[in-house]
């Protein structure tokens, strides 16, 4: 019964056979790469290229459940990319709001 | 704008709103999607001039093998994706001239500035 569940995987049309599984595979290696980039000194977080990943992550999130094959695996990891641009966004918005806040209290 | 009309044996709708009205055109998440991908191709067009010390070789070449699998990816998805197609082509040759770059290969920028500071000189 185990086998023919392996068996069922193998022949997936979005299986370890298909680029359909390699592909979104891939991007986990660079949604891990990225997370040691989450600790990253707020200064140097790109707001442009974190609002680029949020978007992309999110449209794709969508992107792949209309294609054929309907891929799971790629939506989550997009999913993840898409969560980490916005958290980077929400860290550089709190740490700007910071910076007005005691920038005001000073001028008071 | 009046609907389709045959106009002297020509397509009765116009290319525009064939493209606008296609299955993977602007009304579809298969248009937007690759559209939003073309933004790291364009980052990395950009980061091109950035000093070569400052290119991780670990990242460009792992990005290097990410836009090979997704360009094969965009041939074989249903609805077939040239987009999606065209901007991992597009970032597959920036991030292979960025990986001989940290390597200490080709810098057209450098070499472009000594060319001028040699000229400068004379």
């Amino acid at each position: 019964m185990a086998v023919a569940r392996l068996r069922a995987f193998l022949d997936h049309p979005a299986g370890p056979k298909t680029i359909f599984f390699w592909a979104p595979m891939m991007k986990w290696g660079l949604v891990v790469a990225g997370l040691a980039d989450l600790n990253r000194p707020v200064e140097k977080i790109s707001v442009p290229q974190s609002m680029a990943l949020a978007c992309t992550g999110l449209i794709w999130v969508r992107y792949s459940f209309v294609i054929i094959p309907k891929n799971y695996n790629l939506a989550l990891v997009n999913f993840f990319v898409g969560g980490t641009g916005m958290y980077q966004l929400s860290r550089v918005f709190k740490a700007r709001m910071e910076a007005s806040r005691s920038l005001n209290a000073v001028r008071e | 704008m009046g609907g389709p009309q045959n106009v002297g044996g020509k397509a009765a709708t116009s290319v525009l709103m064939r493209f606008i009205n296609s299955p993977t055109g602007p009304r579809t998440t298969h248009f937007w999607g690759p559209v939003a991908n073309w933004g790291f191709a364009l980052a990395g067009l950009v980061d091109m001039k950035k000093p070569a010390d400052m290119v991780s070789s670990r990242m460009t070449a792992a990005l290097c093998v990410y836009s090979l699998l997704f360009m094969r990816f965009a041939l074989r998805v249903q609805p077939r994706n040239l987009i999606l197609f065209s901007c991992h082509a597009a970032n597959e040759v920036v991030q292979l001239y960025q990986f001989q770059r940290s390597l200490g290969g080709y810098d057209y920028f450098a070499g472009k500035k000594m060319a001028e500071e040699a000229t400068a000189r004379k």
